[in-house]
């Protein structure tokens, strides 16, 4: 998955900093695609939905396992990228201006609910529970179900007390399985400034279940 | 946690395993939280076998929900937020306070401008004077006139003794 940062350290010094070639948003395929719907052209935001959708949802549905939710945050997403496009800067990629709103949108979801745990057992019981238990004999060792809600409560809920960027990055590091060198790409940061963005959260979601346990 | 392993994190946590880690409990301990923390956030990808499809017509209610949304203005935000709206309804009731206290102070503050404006007619005859010292002056005149009368009446009176 990973394996594109080498032996970088950070903060780099020297030797360890290579130069790489910044990646242009503003002259590439997508780019023409915004333009398009800048200039209020239909069939290019069609594209862009047909384009982004099933990633769109997979996310959602990675998020809060409901497929009936996931539908309508989706719609909601592109809905509100139809209103901010005009708006895009072109200083990341599209994929990741589209991620963030997505992520975003769940947590807002997940706020709205407020009875979020209640939410999540009864949501993830419909359409996960079976089949959880179905493929998942109760081996020894083997998570139970329950512990499994909670322990996505828990990192949600740890994720939701870092700040947007950082838990788009983080997400987009672990679940998308993006390296370091791909987010810099995307995200038009460079890779030392990446590194350092995503130990400071990874430090933050530590000192946060910290609080959460002497909490309990 | 110790620079020896905050400088290789990522690569920690992909599985590397320096010397340091074996030697100092502390980043160890800290290396493990992280870990478990990763692992966890890796369960919110979608399922294998999750068709990551919308159903048959996602496009066309994508547009539905943009038309029925519109634009977003700075007047849905007070309208369709709670907040917005005890925001919205205590503004127009400062300013329906603060339109009343304006009426009736101003016209409370008619009434002495018109005196003023009264008094002040002799002004432009007697001279450059405030208002109220003209307003004195002629007081004190036509106070001084009266009191005169009275002194001869007096004198009058005493002659006719």
């Amino acid at each position: 998955m990973d394996g594109s940062i080498g032996i970088l350290p950070f903060p780099l010094t020297g030797e360890g900093t290579r130069a790489r070639p910044r990646v242009d948003h503003k002259n590439s395929d997508e780019a023409a695609l915004v333009r398009r719907v800048q200039a209020r052209d239909e069939m290019a935001f069609r594209e862009i939905v047909e384009r982004y959708q099933s990633k769109v949802f997979s996310i959602i549905y990675g998020i809060l396992r409901n497929r009936n939710d996931a539908e309508d945050i989706a719609q909601q997403v592109f809905a509100k990228v139809y209103f901010s496009l005009k708006n895009f800067d072109f200083r990341s990629s599209l994929l990741t201006w589209i991620y963030k709103i997505t992520v975003n949108e769940c947590y807002d979801y997940l706020r709205k609910k407020r009875v979020r745990k209640l939410v999540y057992e009864s949501d993830f019981s419909q359409e996960d529970a079976q089949r959880m238990e179905a493929s998942e004999p109760a081996v020894d060792g083997a998570v139970p179900a329950d512990t499994r809600l909670a322990q996505r409560d828990l990192i949600l809920k740890l994720l939701s007390k870092v700040s947007e960027e950082e838990r788009t990055l983080i997400l987009m590091k672990e679940v998308e399985g993006h390296s370091v060198e791909e987010l810099a790409g995307m995200t038009g940061l460079n890779e030392n400034t990446i590194k350092v963005k995503l130990f400071r959260t990874r430090q933050k979601l530590l000192k946060a279940a910290g609080r959460l346990t002497r909490v309990r | 946690m110790h620079r020896e392993i905050r400088d290789h994190i990522e690569n920690v946590l992909a599985g590397s395993q320096p010397e340091h880690l074996a030697e100092c409990e502390e980043c160890s301990s800290e290396v493990q939280s992280m870990q478990e923390h990763t692992a966890l956030i890796r369960e919110l990808r979608a399922p294998e076998g999750f068709v990551a499809e919308p159903r048959a017509g996602f496009y066309a209610r994508v547009m539905e929900r943009i038309e029925a949304e519109g634009p977003i203005s700075i007047w849905n935000l007070f309208i369709e937020s709670p907040f917005g709206r005890r925001i919205a309804v205590a503004s127009m009731a400062l300013a329906i306070l603060l339109g009343v206290y304006l009426v009736t102070s101003e016209r409370s503050a008619e009434v002495p401008m018109i005196a003023v404006q009264e008094a002040q007619q002799p002004l432009v005859v007697v001279g450059e004077d405030g208002p109220a010292r003209v307003i004195m002056q002629m007081d004190q005149s036509s106070a001084g006139q009266s009191s005169q009368d009275a002194v001869l009446g007096d004198l009058v009176s005493y002659q006719e003794q």
